[in-house]
């Protein structure tokens, strides 16, 4: 699938910051099935775009601003062709052990309510870590309801399991911290998602998760939409939570009044025939 | 576009890019065996030379041994062997001539400047100043025609097969340099840091254009594992392994793009730029230069095997 995609991340400030200091993981990598056929990024205010790879290999862009401004804008562009390949991630750089990705991290902490449910997920075949993944894949998505209003970025994944809501974020990280109590390694996958029903105009990236089962690799679960990554998905960024994999972070000096605004666009882009 | 118009200026990049290449190994030959012998150890530069142009199958076929005058005469003028300098200018000539309208003038006026220049030169005997003189030319005749190329075709498909042809001939050309000095290349080395590793060091760096660039990058002295990191990965370096697969592709892309069709050729030159890209020089090493070479030699001769069956057949 070839997918066009924009996303425009607007600050406004009511008292103008004397800086702005920005990384960006809003870049994608080629790997086997997805394939970045142009990008470029876009900072509304003179600045240097440091570019550079972070320790999982992703790359990262970061810059500063200086003020007195009062808008910000990065606008990140680009076309993406991507490959089905059934959920499985071939050839994509992996820094370290998998093991590494069994790591606990605050936003994905194990509360007893989280563990409990791993377990119960995984007592149909205890021996068959990928129907284990399947299922608990079924049980996130059936049993937290995807609500835009209760959580925020944030939210820690017992505190989303609590409330039974959250959006892709928060499922992501129920679905990374359950895969972990049970001793699989899962990881925090930034990207976007082309969705099926025509819907363009997304208020944000989308968020979902790899696991690693041994022998067949990394496998993507995306607990948001109940499925296993397709050719709809293009991975940016991977991290071992949220704030490891976030497109924009980033701080300011001085100023106030501030107000966000993201326009995620993620389109099909004219087809090319395959032979 | 026709096949055949595709194939021929594809043949002519490439057979214009090897010439090129094959004076480079002979002149950073001439310039290694130029030393004092203490410098040269025991190594035969001539063999090692015939194994980097790829041809020693054929070589000892004609020539009992390798020394320089047998080394010199087959790489550069043998008419036996299907690619020396002259047989690749006589290729390229030929291949210019059947697509001549397809080419602009300038292009034309430089290759066949070339062939007719070369009756000049004979069959040698040369003296080892007119020889170096000789690759000089050969060089520079291959610098103009690029250079006109470059300067004055439109860029549509002839441009782009053009580009394609001399990206993979560069591609193979230099893994193969390094597949043949790969052992100089071990960090192991019993002399590491002494004279012969400076100049035979150098010489690999001297034979792709990049004993400055590698200064300019690196700003140390000459360390093996940083050679391999400037010819593999390294992007800017217009020679790099990187570098041709990120032609390949872009121009692969512009080409799909024209016909609005892609195929095989596309996506294996994208999936080889990808490992390119995804791997580091500690991983290589690790896994064994030799091997990774080899096998991007393989995955670049399937490449030019899928371009042709896609385009130029």
């Amino acid at each position: 699938m070839r997918i066009r995609i924009s996303h425009e991340t607007s600050y406004h400030y009511d008292a103008a910051p004397t800086g702005v200091i920005q990384t960006l993981r809003l870049t994608p990598r080629n790997h086997d099935d997805q394939y970045v056929v142009n990008w470029r990024i876009e900072v509304s205010e003179d600045c240097r775009l440091d570019v550079h790879e972070d320790a999982f290999g992703n790359i990262v862009h970061a810059f500063t601003a200086d003020g007195p401004f009062t808008h910000l804008r990065v606008c990140v562009e680009g076309e993406v062709e991507t490959q089905p390949a059934d959920g499985v991630v071939h050839g994509a750089v992996e820094r370290f052990p998998p093991s590494l990705f069994l790591r606990e991290t605050s936003l994905t902490r194990v509360d007893a309510a989280i563990a409990e449910f791993a377990r119960k997920s995984r007592s149909a075949q205890p021996a068959d870590p990928l129907s284990t993944l399947h299922r608990l894949l079924d049980c996130v998505h059936g049993e937290i309801v995807y609500d835009t209003d209760p959580t925020h970025v944030g939210t820690t994944a017992a505190e989303a399991f609590a409330l039974r809501r959250g959006v892709c974020q928060d499922l992501t990280h129920i679905f990374i911290a359950a895969a972990r109590s049970l001793g699989t390694p899962a990881r925090y996958i930034g990207g976007y998602f082309h969705r099926a029903d025509g819907i363009i105009q997304q208020d944000a990236g989308h968020a979902w998760a790899e696991a690693y089962v041994p022998e067949l690799g990394w496998i993507a679960f995306d607990p948001a939409n109940g499925i296993c990554a397709t050719d709809a998905h293009v991975r940016v960024a991977v991290g071992l939570d949220y704030l490891g994999a976030a497109p924009v972070r980033g701080t300011r000096y001085g100023g106030g009044g501030e107000r966000l605004a993201v326009a995620v666009h993620v389109d099909q882009a004219g087809r090319q025939a395959q032979n | 576009m026709l096949s055949r118009t595709a194939d021929s200026i594809y043949w002519l990049a490439r057979y214009v890019e090897r010439a090129e290449y094959l004076a480079r190994i002979l002149e950073a030959t001439q310039r290694l065996t130029a030393l004092p012998l203490a410098y040269c150890g025991s190594t035969n530069e001539w063999e090692s030379a015939v194994a980097t142009a790829g041809c020693t199958g054929s070589f000892y076929k004609t020539y009992p041994e390798a020394n320089e005058e047998t080394v010199t005469e087959f790489l550069a003028f043998a008419t036996v062997n299907a690619s020396s300098i002259r047989n690749c200018f006589e290729g390229a000539r030929s291949n210019a001539r059947a697509v001549r309208t397809a080419l602009t003038t300038e292009m034309w006026e430089a290759i066949n400047g070339t062939w007719l220049d070369l009756k000049r030169f004979g069959a040698g005997p040369f003296t080892r100043e007119e020889l170096a003189q000789f690759l000089r030319w050969v060089q520079e005749s291959s610098l103009r025609f690029d250079g006109s190329a470059y300067r004055t075709m439109l860029r549509n498909d002839a441009y782009w097969f053009s580009r394609l042809g001399l990206f993979i001939e560069r591609a193979d050309n230099t893994a193969r340099i390094l597949d043949v000095k790969y052992h100089l290349l071990l960090p192991a080395h019993q002399h590491v840091g002494g004279p012969l590793d400076y100049f035979q060091w150098a010489a690999i760096l001297r034979s792709v254009s990049a004993l400055t660039s590698y200064h300019w990058v690196y700003r140390e002295s000459l360390k093996p594992w940083l050679i391999a990191d400037l010819l593999i990965l390294n992007d800017q370096m217009p020679r790099s392994l990187a570098s041709c697969y990120e032609n390949l592709v872009r121009h692969l892309d512009l080409i799909a793009r024209a016909y609005g069709r892609q195929g095989p050729a596309q996506r294996l030159a994208r999936a080889i730029r990808t490992r390119i890209e995804n791997s580091r020089m500690e991983e290589i090493f690790q896994k064994g230069l030799h091997e990774f070479i080899g096998e991007f030699i393989a995955d670049n001769n399937r490449l030019g095997s899928a371009i042709t069956e896609q385009y130029l057949v």
